[in-house]
């Protein structure tokens, strides 16, 4: 049983060399280089155009923060509009004033017209 | 080492001359080491430069002369595993996938034109291609750079920055799964052979 496996792996490692020579290193064709500085190039004009966008990303987020920080930082239009200075619950009852009887006053059914 | 550290350092600080001289010094190892790897002639070319792309866009991390070999077979083994990931097919050779020159080649193996060893070369190369798929991916490069590329031990710690004794046990697996596979493509031979 063991002389078997051996025979088996000495026939595996003469494979292994069979396949060895079968694979001979091919000759690197004349455009191989050419090719390859053409794809690095490419590589290198994807990652600088990729930087470029990125950058004008960069460059707008910050330009819209900071136009959107000036903006909420002017006082503009809060004077003439009271409702900047009260709370929620003093509009509400500047809203329904007393003199809204229709909201405030008890609904009265007069049932006397029905008989 | 093919080349000297001082070339090394010039292709780092962008010397396009010196990295030519890089990749001339090492294409022609690194392309038999990618035919045996992938076993598909067609696509050596193009995997060798991916190879060596990703050579030009990381050569400014390397920092000492003694890594380079290792690290450019990382990345030679790195980008061969990619290709077979990508491939999956293997041993599937349809005629619908094969390229312009393995038609011809396959037309002159029908035809008798091919010479015997080109032949039993094929034969073999398919053979062993078969085999290997008994392991996984990673292990199949793993055992043919060490028993195709004749890699030693410390050499493939250096590859696969893993400690001596993984590494052997990963290579006694793979090589009992490719010994069986082989055992029982014998064993299939034999019966053939009697009559």
């Amino acid at each position: 049983m063991n002389r078997m496996h051996d025979s088996i792996d000495d026939q595996l490692e003469s494979l292994f060399r069979a396949y060895r020579e079968a694979c001979p290193a091919p000759e690197p064709k004349p455009e191989f280089m050419p090719e390859l500085w053409r794809r690095i190039e490419a590589r290198q004009r994807f990652a600088f155009s990729f930087r470029r966008m990125a950058n004008a990303l960069v460059t707008a987020a910050v330009a819209a923060s900071i136009a959107l920080g000036v903006y909420m930082s002017l006082p503009h239009g809060v004077s003439s509009n009271p409702s900047y200075y009260t709370s929620y619950v003093e509009a509400l009852a500047n809203a329904n004033t007393i003199e809204t009887p229709d909201i405030v006053a008890p609904v009265r059914l007069d049932l006397s017209d029905s008989q | 080492m093919l080349v000297d550290f001082e070339q090394i350092k010039r292709a780092q600080a962008g010397d396009s001359v010196a990295f030519n001289e890089i990749v001339t010094a090492y294409r022609k190892r690194i392309l038999g080491t990618i035919t045996r790897l992938i076993a598909r002639p067609e696509d050596v070319e193009d995997v060798a430069q991916e190879v060596f792309l990703r050579l030009y866009f990381s050569l400014d991390q390397l920092r000492t002369a003694e890594v380079f070999e290792p690290w450019l077979y990382r990345l030679t083994v790195n980008a061969a595993y990619d290709y077979l990931r990508k491939q999956r097919r293997r041993q599937e050779y349809r005629m619908s996938d094969l390229s312009e020159q393995q038609m011809i080649m396959a037309d002159a193996l029908a035809g008798g034109r091919a010479d015997s060893d080109q032949r039993e070369a094929k034969k073999t190369r398919e053979t062993v291609d078969a085999l290997l798929g008994a392991v996984s991916e990673a292990d199949r490069i793993l055992l043919m750079l060490k028993e195709l590329e004749g890699l030693s031990l410390k050499e493939l710690e250096k590859i696969y920055n893993i400690n001596e004794n993984a590494l052997k046990v990963r290579l006694f697996r793979a090589r009992q799964r490719v010994l069986k596979a082989f055992e029982a493509v014998a064993k299939r031979k034999e019966p053939v052979k009697a009559g």
